[in-house]
């Protein structure tokens, strides 16, 4: 059972990047998280056709991102957040951040310090 | 979803206790290692003292271009070498802290945190503890959905370096 949700999971979260590995996709979710918009709305700042612009969104949309109302016929666009929260929870997300911040600071305190190698050679010249 | 998140993570660095200090307190040591992937640090202004104002400019290359993200906070426990206390909040290039809805987020996304840093002196080496809390968001979909951009971004741009 965990092991499916696991697995669930898993592919829900893939599927959620992939949506997001794109600027104009995040263009467009950024466009709905100030209300929604119609097709046209969206694509109008984009140098794109609408049939390119309705790709994106079925992309956004396969990924639960965005849903499309069927109360009218220009079928407005809204946003869900909801993928997104599972994504990056506050402290999955600062974690990886941290853990990569603190690699680097390893690195370079290394860098800083001097090499142990003079002292080391030293002490083994005397051991002699 | 509502009460406040904390991050912990315990590392041990291989140097001695005031050189870790410096790395969290000197704009120019800070400067070295604090960007997430990708970024840069073109600014760090920070008066370390109890009160004192930090300023920090990251920049980030995305495939939008680059993009400068800043961070303002205030220093509220500074015990050199082994405490280290400060808020963080999103502003805008001129300091001033930003809502939500100015940086482009939903309503109600977070824009403060607070970041504790505790140092152990074990000879050489430093034992370091770092506590980020989150200050909940009102609502927690938006809280994500700043994480999940943020992350993207660093994420694309690490992988275009």
């Amino acid at each position: 059972m965990t092991t499916l949700n696991t697995t669930l999971e898993e592919s829900r979260l893939d599927e959620t990047f992939a949506a997001l590995a794109n600027s104009t996709r995040r263009a467009i979710l950024a466009r709905l998280a100030s209300g929604e918009a119609t097709v046209n709305e969206l694509a109008a700042p984009f140098d794109l056709t609408l049939p390119a612009i309705s790709k994106h969104i079925k992309v956004l949309e396969r990924a639960g991102l965005v849903s499309r109302s069927r109360r009218a016929q220009s079928r407005p666009c809204t946003i869900d957040a909801t993928p997104l929260a599972d994504v990056a929870g506050w402290t999955d997300q600062y974690r990886h951040i941290w853990d990569d911040r603190f690699d680097r600071m390893d690195d370079y305190v290394r860098t800083l310090q001097p090499t142990d190698t003079d002292t080391a050679n030293d002490k083994e010249a005397t051991h002699d | 979803m509502t009460d406040t998140k904390s991050v912990r993570i315990e590392r041990t660095f291989d140097a001695p206790i005031d050189l870790i200090w410096a790395m969290w307190t000197e704009p120019e040591h800070f400067a070295n290692w604090y960007g997430p992937m990708g970024a840069t640090i073109p600014k760090a202004d920070m008066d370390v003292r109890v009160g004192g104002a930090r300023h920090i400019a990251m920049e980030m290359e995305t495939p939008g271009g680059s993009m400068q993200m800043y961070f303002v906070g205030e220093y509220v426990e500074v015990d050199p070498t082994t405490r280290l206390v400060y808020t963080e909040h999103m502003a805008d290039a001129d300091g001033n802290v930003m809502t939500a809805e100015q940086v482009g987020m939903p309503e109600g996304a977070p824009t403060e945190t607070s970041v504790i840093v505790e140092l152990e002196s074990l000879g050489d080496r430093t034992a370091m503890t770092l506590t980020h809390v989150g200050v909940p968001a009102d609502s927690p979909g938006a809280q994500g959905w700043t994480m999940a951009i943020d992350k993207l971004d660093a994420r694309l741009a690490s992988l275009r370096s």
